[in-house]
């Protein structure tokens, strides 16, 4: 299919020349999203810069029945933004003003093509905070972040992006502009409609603003780094801490492989011997995160430990954030296809995950990487293939299976942050029973009666 | 011609997105094509024929300022900017260059005595050149419809060769350190010879004697960013022969000590100049990171607020951050203030500040108001290209700020900024060196 010349007149007429894109390498540019093999070539990218634009735009593709992905910065792990039938890429990146903070009240109102990092460093500004923490935050926008449920290390203490929605502007395909939700934490009106949008990958509408509930930027932060010479151990030192009454900001994983990667392109002096290295972040009051560090270096001492200690300066307490965030970039740059998932379990199970997941890798002879959010049970194996060699891949494919199975039968889920997108929806049928799976697809209907709205994700078509 | 850096190191970029904060050309539009990742894909894929190596393609290519910025936030260090250019290099190779490019490059650039003989010609022509009092600007002004509007320096007479005795030596008394060449660049030597020539004076200060090569030519980076290899190879082969005899060479502008340290990387490990190429750029300093390793001390000013601005090919292509604040730093009397984002792009990029006038002056505008915040009277920076583009700037926006070259402030004789204001351009008389027996 290729849109017609009046379609493409329609559009730029709606969003301006400067707003579409329509040449090949142009569309070339948005074929693709943060995962590394998932492809789909669009006919057309527009830019809205309001919610009126975007109205416009989708009651055009309701009509003439033309698929419409939205997109903000494409640095999704799912394949969601991928336009994978073709059509029109709804880019909201130049909806990219923030509106209004509200100091008193503890909340912003934003479009969403704003990008997260920016929106805390103005936030800062006014001794405020955003929590939620996808580590994509110096690419991703608040609308991808909203519509893939997004969340990241700090969701041990503060949660994911669905705990801070208060209200939002949603465009349905239809064309009808609705204002949902409120600026109140407590707000019982009806079905809770920004919590449905939230997550839904942008299958049901498109969310143009958003109003988030905001903390106060806690006045104190340290970081305590602790060796261990094997995963379960590191396991349960996490589950004391919590037990102990600790609460973290952050309790993140890295195992062996990421540690030795790290220190090849940017060394930090880590042990290379180590087995799993977990990173804390306190915060809070001054006092309070003086006595939780040391809380939390007496407990991974006694649970064995290698190493424990906090952070000697700020300086270096970031380089081992760097490090944590380079671990993903390691893992992809060492090899040419990978699975980067991301299965959740309970956290007390972490230790007994990842050791089955180590068991599947040997079973298949693959490298399979670990690093995750050890806090809330968010895991990321990624597993190490190349699509090019069919046996490999097919090994590879098996082991991801077998994971989310793993992750099922203890009670946890195959998606903890990234979304089901392209990447998952074969396994979706193992998460949900078919009944639920009708259940979406019956809010779809509701919301999207012509089907145009990111079409192909999420379930298989029966 | 062999290829320097293989195009798949662009599927080394694993697409997290990092360089879209930080790239100031995306921030303008926020299109795809314009940023690493995406350029990187499309690099990738056109290598590999999934897109035509067409026009549009090059377009997309030229669209980058080569700042080198997106490179310092990647966690895979990818080398962006390199992949850039030897994608742009194999377009050269496959489609060949424009035809004004030809002219300019080849034709012109790679000449130095030409260069001088035409602008030379041009200097006579009233209103285009400096020499002494306000010159008219009209003339100059009507030339910048081919540059769209952007204000071009008027021409130095006479140019910075003439100016400057062959060798200079410190004044008695003081403790002669070493022997340096300076590397004055197209700007030094045809438009701003008088920092030129203040930064000869900084460097005889320091207790050097200062040695002006005869016969150089162009650094090349205009050329080598092109895409035109060939041509900048033959420049930087002619500059290193006649450099290659000195132990230390120095520089004020950021793209030239760039250009020249990065001289290692322009020839094949299986080319016979490449070990001549990477030991000269072994020995090339920009001026404030030289003046620093040998502990300069400026002599003191008058009281004045100051900012600095990070050029790109300073900062993001040489690490070089600390040192001029340093320098200026040292320089009693002055009251140095902080720009936010001080290593944010001026916008202009060589070429591009003409090609993509409009991205250009996007970015410029952000500078603008960074730069107004601080409330200075003077914003200094290291780099002729981002001078040129400041002053613009400074211009179009109506900012009442003076932007002087780091030389300006170090070498010589203190100049004020209502001095130089009266003065035109940084057009000012300054101090003659003293000349060797």
């Amino acid at each position: 299919m290729s849109l017609s010349a009046s379609t493409l007149g329609k559009l730029r007429h709606i969003v301006g020349a400067k707003g579409l894109l329509t040449t090949q390498v142009d569309l070339a540019a948005y074929s693709f999203d943060g995962t590394s093999n998932w492809k789909g070539m669009p006919e057309a990218v527009v830019f809205p810069t309001t919610a009126e634009q975007v109205s416009q735009i989708l009651k055009l593709a309701t009509e003439q029945g033309i698929p419409v992905t939205p997109r903000g910065a494409g640095s999704n792990l799912s394949g969601g933004s991928v336009p994978v039938l073709g059509g029109i890429v709804l880019c909201t990146t130049r909806m990219n003003k923030i509106i209004e903070i509200d100091t008193a009240n503890f909340t912003v109102t934003t479009e969403v093509g704003v990008v997260l990092n920016d929106l805390n460093r103005e936030l800062a500004r006014h001794k405020l905070f955003f929590p939620p923490d996808p580590q994509s935050f110096l690419a991703a926008t608040i609308g991808g972040c909203v519509s893939e449920n997004a969340g990241g290390p700090y969701a041990v203490k503060y949660g994911v992006f669905k705990h801070y929605i208060l209200g939002m502007t949603a465009v349905l395909p239809t064309g009808a502009i609705l204002a949902l939700g409120g600026t109140t934490v407590k707000n019982v009106t009806g079905y809770d409609l920004p919590q449905l949008l939230c997550g839904s990958e942008g299958t049901l509408a498109v969310i143009t603003q958003v109003t988030l509930h905001l903390l106060p930027l806690p006045p104190a932060r340290q970081t305590v780094l602790a060796v261990f010479n094997e995963v379960i151990t590191a396991g349960q030192a996490v589950h004391r801490v919590l037990a102990e009454g600790i609460l973290p900001a952050k309790i993140e994983l890295m195992d062996n492989w990421v540690i030795r990667r790290i220190e090849e392109v940017a060394p930090l002096g880590l042990p290379l011997e180590a087995e799993a290295i977990i990173l804390f972040e306190l915060d809070g009051i001054p006092a309070a995160v003086e006595r939780e560090t040391e809380g939390v270096i007496n407990i991974c001492r006694q649970e064995g430990a290698m190493e424990a200690r906090a952070a000697y300066d700020v300086k270096e307490a970031e380089n081992f954030w760097t490090a944590r965030r380079a671990g993903f970039s390691a893992i992809f740059g060492n090899s040419p296809t990978v699975f980067a998932e991301d299965v959740t379990v309970p956290p007390s199970r972490l230790p007994e995950v990842i050791g089955r997941i180590q068991k599947i890798a040997e079973k298949y002879d693959l490298t399979i990487v670990i690093l995750g959010h050890a806090g809330d049970g968010n895991l990321h194996p990624c597993v190490l293939t190349d699509e090019k060699n069919a046996e490999h891949y097919g090994r590879a494919e098996k082991a991801v299976h077998d994971i989310f199975s793993a992750a099922l039968e203890m009670g946890g889920s195959i998606s903890g942050e990234h979304g089901i997108g392209l990447e998952k929806k074969q396994f979706l049928k193992q998460a949900m029973p078919p009944e639920a799976i009708d259940l979406l697809r019956g809010i779809k209907k509701v919301f999207d009666p012509s089907g145009i709205l990111n079409p192909g994700k999420i379930w298989e078509e029966a | 011609m062999s290829q320097l850096l293989s195009l798949d190191e662009a599927s080394r970029c694993m697409k997290c997105g990092f360089c879209m904060s930080s790239c100031p050309v995306y921030n303008v539009d926020h299109i795809e094509s314009h940023v690493a990742r995406g350029r990187n894909v499309l690099i990738r894929w056109a290598s590999n024929s999934s897109i035509p190596v067409d026009g549009a393609y090059g377009e997309r290519l030229s669209y980058c300022l080569l700042c080198g910025r997106c490179e310092a936030v990647c966690p895979a260090k990818v080398p962006s900017t390199a992949i850039n250019v030897a994608a742009r290099t194999d377009l050269v190779n496959k489609r060949g260059l424009a035809w004004l490019q030809r002219f300019v490059y080849r034709g012109i650039l790679k000449h130095r005595n030409l260069m001088a003989r035409l602008l030379g010609l041009a200097a006579l022509v009233p209103g285009v050149s400096v020499k002494d009092g306000k010159p008219l600007r009209h003339l100059a002004d009507s030339v910048s419809i081919f540059t769209k509007g952007l204000s071009i320096p008027k021409l130095s007479r006479p140019f910075l060769s003439t100016r400057l005795p062959s060798r200079m030596t410190p004044p008695k008394g003081v403790h002669v350190r070493g022997q340096v060449a300076i590397f004055p660049g197209c700007a030094f030597e045809f438009f701003f010879a008088d920092m030129g020539e203040r930064m000869a004076l900084a460097l005889v200060e320091a207790g050097f004697e200062v040695v002006y090569p005869q016969g150089l030519t162009c650094c090349g980076l205009a050329v080598r960013s092109a895409g035109d290899l060939t041509t900048a190879q033959l420049m930087a082969r002619h500059n290193i022969e006649i450099l290659s005899h000195f132990d230390h060479i120095v520089t004020g502008c950021a793209t030239c000590s760039s250009a020249l340290k990065d001289y290692g990387r322009w020839f094949p490990d299986n080319d016979a100049w490449q070990p001549r190429a990477s030991s000269l750029s072994a020995k090339v300093s920009d001026l404030s990171e030289f003046l620093v390793s040998e502990g300069f001390q400026p002599k003191p000013a008058e009281p004045v607020t100051i900012t600095y601005h990070d050029p790109c090919h300073l900062k993001w292509r040489q690490a070089i951050r600390d040192e001029p604040r340093r320098l200026l730093g040292s320089i009693e009397g002055l009251k140095y203030v902080e720009m936010e984002g001080a290593d944010e792009c001026c916008g202009l990029g060589g070429a591009f500040g003409i090609t993509h006038r409009e991205a250009s002056l996007a970015i410029q505008a952000k500078k603008m108001q960074s730069i107004r915040r601080t409330g200075a009277q003077i914003v200094v920076t290291s780099c002729p290209g981002c001078l040129i583009q400041l002053r613009d700037g400074a211009r179009r926006h109506g900012l009442p700020i003076e932007v002087m070259h780091i030389s300006q402030l170090i070498g010589g004789q203190r100049e004020q900024p209502h001095r130089l204001r009266s003065a035109g351009d940084g057009g000012g008389q300054s101090p003659r060196p003293k000349s060797a027996p």
